[in-house]
């Protein structure tokens, strides 16, 4: 028999070394480009803001800040909720129908059971809309995309239904209702405080309890989230329950700001959220969706809505600008954070 | 021998289509043990793994579990009872940082989640490992072999009673595995039975209490510390009585013509190598699991990052990707068919016709009839069964699937074919089909580079075998010169015979 030919020991090491590190230069990264992906999205906001500012004396003023925020407040409480189902690893294509689900139901229920009641009433079913998604979804083996597109068209058709397509008002003497949309604390419309709240607590329960972390366990990895214990179909289902009662809130104030609801209308949160929540994974280089990332989103795409308008802008090129500073944002992020094969397209 | 027994198989059974792969196993594994499992591939040792880990359930014959029978139907059945095994991927949130994955599922505090006092505890563990990490790390930063490491220590707190460990030091450095030998030590300390499968005998003999060797679906032996030395294992190992497979390369294909020069190839697992296939030839390539010969064949397949030169026919060749190694002549069929091989769902014909489309189009419309009697042909010639072109992969057998990968690239005209472990999940029926092809494809004047685990597949195929240990070359030599036991010592132990 041959005696293989032995490499030498040393020789063989350096060779590895100079493998092992062509692998490793892929992932190191400059300081640049590290501050890059962490306040490039930022940056990008500031800019706009700061361009905004020059070409128009009425954009950065309190009262234009109070405007969008005010703007922003049903599409950010969507978009808030649909970061928990996509962080979950999931779709939720549901959530601009219980937007309207939600305002319809709390305005039918107002006349008969008061105005707290009827808020319950509207967030518990909009509670069931999640649970129903979740639990399809999980023990229903179904996807995401397929359960929650057909929960859409339901519902779609049981808001025509119940409204026979009018519009329903909410009375004028409602006024401890009518103070959730309309009212003001200070200069600070009401909405606005709700929103902040509702996103604080949302933020604690994402980054100090088990749920934010068990959430984010199970849509990384469920294999290793079930084999560690963690009951993974509750997790989800959870997920697309607070989705659900955060666009169930929206609801609510949008029968409360307009003094009625409306029995169309909520199909354009949807595709919002999503661009929201996408553009929000880019906030702070974290590569994935977050609460805070997700709201900072938000107030991007209603900036540039503002500043836009105020320039003068026609809509049309608005929703150009906001199609690509979407792409280019998310895209911007996955130049950054290169996988050696990229083979998901979804 | 102290300790009791915590799992007790008694003769366990398992038939696969009337072959069987176990033959009435009976064995114990005990408290605060590890226990060494040895056997040449095919001897039962993964099929009893899956049985006990619930993804096969036994035929015959009943699982002990602190005395009392349990039946392990499935594998989160298994988790529940204590039964786990660590997987080799998919185990990790790579999101979450080492300490959040140590601690996964058993966060300290009762509601609130405080990250601080997860990386307290869990760089507690990590020093008390031994393991040297930064706790923030996040996980999908790390090498395969941290990760590794990582997902040991997360078994910790899942309260398994049993471990089964598979070739765990397949991606481990020497004192990664060292760590891992003082990770060992501290679950015996906890009471837990440590099923250790390696085929690394200074593994066995430095860390396994027991070791059981398997032959041929039975216990051929049960050896105790201090017994298991190279002679009494292969000695246990070789099964005498299997019949020899009838299938022989005698080594009439080889052409004088050098098709395959290979220079320098290396990878972070694999040291420089250098060699060369002739046309018709079959190189079988063997060693450990994961000691670096499957990286022979996924850098020439362009599947991993690499360093050296190719040249097939004389001339050099690109095989940074897949892409270019394919266009380049080379066929890589992998070791997991229904994962990087094969479209399950789609028919056998559309699998089969895949890389030959642009022959079986006019106009640019694939015509249905040429791509039916191109399958059917390919069928006939490696008797895929059942012969019907028009069903779906996924419904067919492990070895029908294998024919079908190998026919998919077979016109397909590649001058260099890369089989990675051929028979891997093939039923025995079709093994001599699959052997007889594989030669057919050097007798058409290609050249075959075999990687393979199984010693008696290297020997039934190749005309020359070489063994990679440790990312090292440790032999090579016509097969002629190669004695079954010689082999299986080489591969043991990582030395060449004459250096032995």
């Amino acid at each position: 028999m041959t005696q293989a030919e032995h490499e030498s020991p040393a020789q063989a090491k350096t060779t590895q070394n100079a493998v092992t590190k062509t692998q490793s230069e892929g992932r190191k990264e400059s300081a640049a480009m590290r501050f890059l992906r962490r306040w490039g999205t930022i940056i990008v906001l500031v800019l706009a803001a700061v361009g905004f500012s020059i070409a128009s004396p009425y954009f950065a003023t309190v009262s234009n800040l109070n405007n969008i925020l005010f703007s922003m407040i049903v599409s950010a409480l969507v978009s808030l909720g649909l970061t928990w189902v996509v962080i979950a690893g999931s779709f939720d294509l549901s959530i601009g129908l219980t937007v309207t689900t939600s305002s319809i139901l709390v305005a039918f229920l107002i006349p008969v059971l008061g105005p707290w009641a009827a808020i319950a009433v509207a967030l518990l079913a909009a509670c069931l809309i999640g649970a129903v998604n979740g639990v399809l979804v999980t023990y229903g083996r179904l996807s995401g995309i397929v359960v929650t597109l057909g929960v859409m068209f339901v519902l779609s058709g049981i808001n025509i239904f119940i409204t026979g397509g009018y519009q329903v008002p909410v009375g004028y003497d409602e006024t401890a209702f009518l103070y959730l949309g309309q009212g003001k604390l200070g200069i600070i419309g009401v909405p606005v405080v709700i929103l902040l709240a509702v996103f604080l607590v949302a933020l604690i329960a994402a980054t100090r309890t088990r749920i934010g972390h068990y959430i984010a366990a199970v849509g990384d990895n469920p294999m290793a989230a079930f084999y560690s214990g963690i009951n993974v179909y509750r997790w989800v289902i959870l997920a697309f329950v607070l989705s659900a009662l955060m666009s169930g809130i929206a609801g609510v104030i949008v029968t409360s700001i307009s003094s009625s609801a409306q029995p169309v209308g909520g199909e354009g949160y949807l595709l919002e959220a999503f661009a929201a929540v996408f553009l929000g994974a880019t906030v702070l280089g974290k590569g994935k969706p977050h609460l805070l990332g997700t709201l900072v989103g938000v107030f991007f795409l209603y900036m540039v809505d503002s500043g836009m308008n105020m320039v003068g802008f026609p809509f049309a090129a608005r929703h150009i600008f906001q199609g690509l500073v979407l792409i280019i944002a998310v895209g911007a992020n996955a130049l950054l954070n290169r996988e050696e094969v990229h083979l998901k397209f979804i | 021998m102290s300790g009791t027994a915590l799992v007790e198989l008694k003769n366990l059974e398992k038939e696969f289509a009337g072959t069987k792969a176990l033959k009435g196993v009976s064995l114990s594994f005990l408290a605060g043990e590890v226990h060494g499992l040895l056997g040449e591939n095919g001897a039962g040792k993964s099929t009893l793994i899956k049985i006990l880990t619930g993804v096969y359930s036994p035929s015959a014959g009943e699982i002990l579990l602190e005395g009392a029978p349990v039946r392990v139907s499935s594998p989160p059945e298994a988790h529940r009872l204590g039964l786990g095994a660590v997987y080799q991927d998919a185990e990790l949130v790579s999101s979450f940082t080492v300490g959040q994955n140590i601690l996964l599922g058993n966060e300290p505090g009762r509601f609130g989640v405080s990250n601080r006092a997860i990386h307290d505890e869990a760089t507690a563990i990590l020093a008390e490992m031994g393991i040297d990490l930064d706790a923030h790390r996040i996980a999908g930063t790390l090498s395969a072999a941290e990760m590794q490491l990582v997902t040991l220590a997360t078994l910790f707190h899942r309260r398994y009673k049993l471990i089964v460990l598979d070739e765990p030091t397949a991606r481990l450095s020497a004192t990664e595995s060292e760590v891992l030998f003082r990770i060992i030590e501290r679950f015996k300390k906890q009471g837990v039975a440590i099923v250790y499968i390696s085929h690394r005998l200074r593994e066995v003999q430095e860390i396994c209490d027991r070791a059981t060797i398997l032959r041929g679906g039975l216990v051929s032996g049960t050896l105790n510390r201090g017994e298991v030395t190279e002679d009494r294992v292969t000695e246990l190992m070789v099964d005498r009585n299997r019949a020899e497979l009838t299938t022989h390369n005698d080594g009439s294909r080889v052409r004088p013509e050098v098709l395959l020069e290979v220079t320098e190839l290396a990878t972070a697992n694999l040291s420089p190598l250098s060699f060369t296939i002739r046309a018709g030839e079959v190189l079988g390539v063997t060693g450990p699991v994961g000691g670096g010969m499957e990286d022979v064949a996924r850098a020439l397949g362009g599947v991993v990052r690499h360093t050296g030169t190719v040249s097939l026919h004389g001339k050099s060749i690109d095989v940074g990707t897949p892409i270019a190694a394919r266009r380049s002549g080379v066929a890589l069929i992998p070791e997991d068919r229904r994962k990087q091989a094969l479209f399950p769902s789609h028919s056998v014909a559309e699998n089969i016709c895949l890389p030959v489309l642009n022959r079986l189009e006019r106009l640019l419309t694939i015509r249905p009839g040429a791509m039916r009697r191109y399958a059917d042909d390919v069928m006939d010639q490696l008797a895929v069964r059942p012969r019907n072109a028009a069903i779906q992969v996924r419904f067919f057998s492990g070895g029908n699937q294998q024919k079908v990968v190998i026919g998919k690239w077979m016109s397909a005209g590649a001058s260099l074919y890369i089989i990675v472990e051929p028979t891997n999940g093939v039923d025995v029926g079709a093994i001599k089909e699959i052997y007889d092809i594989i030669l057919q494809l050097a007798q058409d004047g290609a050249a075959v580079l075999l990687v393979s685990s199984s010693l008696r597949e290297t020997l039934a195929l190749a005309d020359r075998v070489m063994v990679i240990h440790d990312g090292n070359r440790v032999a090579e030599a016509p097969k002629t010169d190669w004695t079954y036991d010689e082999l299986l010592a080489v591969t043991l132990s990582g030395k060449s015979k004459t250096a032995a």
